[in-house]
């Protein structure tokens, strides 16, 4: 009797022991901050695979070499990016944030407003940076409120790419792509092999790959919002438009078709328009390293988005950045690190093994970016290039878009009710 | 036979020592935390664990869901304002009919399809282990592998399903890219997973006994009468727990919708769940309060209707003895 109970009680502890070293577990900071002979740790954490994530790691390596007096904890972080930063939101309000993440800059707007980044304004004003540095559109996307919050580090921006011996078989001149809305209808038409309800080949579908409504909208010549007064203008005439056509195009094929079309099609090597099954596809300068992995013999172009006039071309860029989370535990640190990353230096090694563009003009100049046929077109268009408005929801006025354009295209409501609704729904959230 | 066994008294160990009964020791009072701390320690860990990460987070719920809380910021207090944005918000009432739509034709159809399996695996056939390890197979799959598994079979170029389909002369639709065939996609893609309830009903259909088999035999009833008068009213206590348990989990659909659409509710919002719209308010919009909100609205829905089915099983659910 006396035996088991002093059994139990032992057991009793045991258990005890083991949920406080549970508890601790919990509490116990991931390694940030801590000082080990004389070297300040910095807890980096990014989503970077592949040829970005040889670049990130090449970035870090010549920042060590440089500053020996710091070491960059590199974190793999799946799945951090636009409206995927659960794992970055629950880490700031759990206040054990990483010192730098990296960041969509897309979203910068939104977190800066929820005040989980750090105000990079005065470090930056302190190390030279300022907005010259970078591209106009990189450096809006990185700031609000007038308060930097972010460096940016990557860019990109949209075109139209053509398979050339489609064209050619069409009877459709390479040479001179098309510039117009109406040009661009009538070449799809033409490449356009229908068979029933299943497409052998389809000259092109406005919202396939890159095909979002940003595009269309700013191609149009509409806008999207309206920094004075701080609300959404998605019912812009020329956006509805925008909408109206790309709901024309998929009524003309049969939305329903295209859907069973675009359904079948696979990523990477199964992409339809490198297995030649689509002539005409919007995309980004990543494709470019797609076709060299997958078909490198396709004869292909670009050309820019084309507009109702045949002018003003234009595009819009998305793009990556650092920022410091709030709460961050060696800010200064941080800060070096991220000034090397964005830096001309850390955007010379990053963006010629990511095969990225850089945010800084030179730096693409120097790579050779802009003597490339196809990717020199990419960065030609980028001092154009226009960016999604800096907003308190942007995921929100995103995902709304998207679904006024299923909605719209799939014919459930008229363009103009669709963009009414977003318009209305957004402007709810913002006041 | 269990008649005999349910007239064995339990011995009776509870008897007090003489001194006791002759009133010569006084009884000692225990106190509850003496008495039964050892108890409580063992439980320790499940209680905290409970507490921390299931009262807590959910009786502040309640709470938040009056608020603006974000999860960066604590918001303030806005009263009943969050429910009445949701009663106008048309992704909302979207959302509803989205999960009603499923619910009212998954809950049936895998009560109906797994009732008739587990009587075809109830049989006296040779090798049964085998058949019921391969229906029971695909509940080990994990809904990530299973939505990616189904896109393949239900890819309207190249899919099996509609390869199948074109063999006998029909032009299978698009399936997950069609507005109206992406939730019976969907509900044909949960229903292969039913294997979990097949067990329960199984052991449900062990349940009863062979006399009243016997007994209708005796009587000259056919398999039909068999299994209407005798096995389905039997197995209808089992029947009732997986009504109950199906409403909940139809109600919280998210994994599979979430992986096949990539979060996005394509096409045209024809695949935004309840659950999936409470996400991404919560952590995609900034809205956690909104989304707390939505959380207990759904209680209450999921709440009633189990009410509702509590009701009800007084009428047609029979237990065996009664």
């Amino acid at each position: 009797m006396i035996k088991s109970k002093k059994m139990m009680m032992k057991l009793g502890m045991v258990s005890v022991l083991t949920l406080s070293t549970v508890m601790a577990g919990c509490s116990s900071d991931s390694g940030s901050g801590a000082t080990e002979d004389g070297k300040t740790t910095v807890t980096f954490w990014h989503s970077l695979t592949d040829s970005t994530g040889d670049a990130a790691e090449a970035v870090i390596k010549a920042f060590e070499e440089q500053n020996p007096d710091i070491k960059i904890n590199s974190v793999y972080t799946a799945n951090q990016g636009e409206g995927q930063n659960e794992k970055l939101l629950t880490a700031v309000s759990g206040g054990n944030p990483p010192d730098v993440a990296y960041f969509d800059r897309f979203e910068i707007g939104s977190w800066a407003a929820q005040g989980s980044l750090e105000d990079l304004s005065a470090l930056a004003e302190e190390s030279g940076i300022n907005e010259e540095t970078y591209y106009p559109f990189a450096w809006e996307e990185a700031s609000y409120d007038g308060n930097l919050y972010g460096l940016p580090i990557s860019t990109d921006s949209r075109l139209v790419y053509f398979n050339v011996d489609h064209f050619e078989e069409v009877g459709l001149d390479p040479e001179n792509p098309p510039r117009t809305i109406a040009e661009l209808e009538d070449a799809a038409d033409k490449l356009t092999i229908k068979d029933g309800n299943r497409f052998e080949r389809i000259g092109f579908i406005p919202w396939f790959g890159q095909g979002w409504l940003y595009g269309w909208g700013w191609s149009f010549g509409g806008e999207f919002f309206d920094p004075e007064t701080n609300m959404v203008t998605a019912n812009d005439p020329k956006i509805v438009e925008a909408l109206q056509w790309m709901t024309d195009f998929g009524q003309k094929y049969n939305v329903e078709d295209i859907a069973g079309f675009t359904d079948s099609q696979g990523d990477g090597a199964m992409d339809p328009f490198l297995t030649s099954q689509l002539s005409m596809k919007v995309s980004g300068p990543w494709e470019v390293s797609a076709i060299n992995k997958f078909k490198p013999d396709l004869n292909y172009g670009v050309f820019p988005i084309p507009t109702p006039t045949g002018e003003d071309h234009t595009t819009w860029s998305g793009g990556w950045s650092v920022v410091i989370p709030k709460g961050a535990k060696n800010k200064d640190a941080a800060w070096e690190f991220m000034k090397f990353f964005g830096g001309e230096e850390g955007q010379k090694i990053f963006s010629e093994i990511a095969r990225d563009f850089s945010v800084i003009d030179s730096v693409n100049e120097e790579l050779g970016y802009k003597d490339d046929p196809i990717l020199g077109e990419f960065v030609e268009i980028l001092p154009v290039s226009n960016n999604r408005p800096v907003m308190t929801q942007g995921s929100l006025y995103w995902n709304e878009l998207a679904s006024a354009v299923e909605n719209a295209t799939r014919g459930i409501v008229t363009p103009q009710e669709a963009l009414d609704n977003v318009t209305e729904k957004v402007n709810k959230e913002l006041k | 036979m269990s008649e005999n066994a349910q007239k064995i008294e339990p011995a009776n160990n509870s008897e007090p020592p003489y001194e006791r009964q002759l009133k010569l020791v006084p009884a000692k009072k225990k106190s509850f935390w003496s008495k039964n701390k050892h108890g409580i320690l063992f439980a320790s860990p499940w209680i905290l664990g409970l507490l921390i990460f299931y009262a807590i987070p959910l009786f502040s719920s309640i709470y938040f869901s009056f608020t603006t809380y974000s999860i960066l910021q604590p918001g303030e207090f806005v009263g009943l304002q969050n429910y009445k944005d949701l009663f106008t918000d048309s992704l909302f009432w979207k959302s509803v009919y989205n999960t009603v739509y499923f619910a009212v034709f998954f809950v049936p159809l895998s009560i109906i399809f797994g009732v008739a399996l587990a009587m075809m695996l109830n049989m006296n056939v040779k090798g049964m282990g085998i058949y019921r390890t391969i229906f029971f197979l695909p509940t080990l799959v994990p809904h990530v592998a299973l939505a990616v598994l189904w896109m393949w079979l239900l890819n309207p170029g190249f899919g099996l399903v509609n390869g199948l389909l074109s063999t006998i002369g029909i032009d299978g639709p698009a399936w997950l890219g069609s507005v109206t065939w992406s939730k019976p996609s969907l509900i044909m893609m949960s229903l292969w997973g039913i294997g979990q309830a097949v067990i329960i009903y199984l052991a449900g259909l062990g349940d009863i006994p062979e006399d009243y088999y016997d007994a209708a035999k005796v009587d000259g009833a056919n398999w039909y009468q068999k299994m209407r008068h005798i096995t389905l009213p039997l197995l209808t206590p089992v029947i009732f727990f997986n009504l109950v348990m199906g409403i909940i989990a139809a109600f919280q659909q998210f994994t599979l919708p979430y992986t096949l659409t990539q979060g996005q509710g394509t096409p045209a919002n024809s695949l935004s769940f309840y659950v999936m719209y409470l996400y991404d308010n919560g952590f995609k919009f900034f809205k956690m309060g909104y989304a707390s909100a939505m959380a207990w609205i759904l209680f209450v829905i999921i709440m009633a209707l189990t009410a509702l089915v509590f009701i009800t099983s007084k009428r047609w659910v029979h237990y065996q003895g009664k």
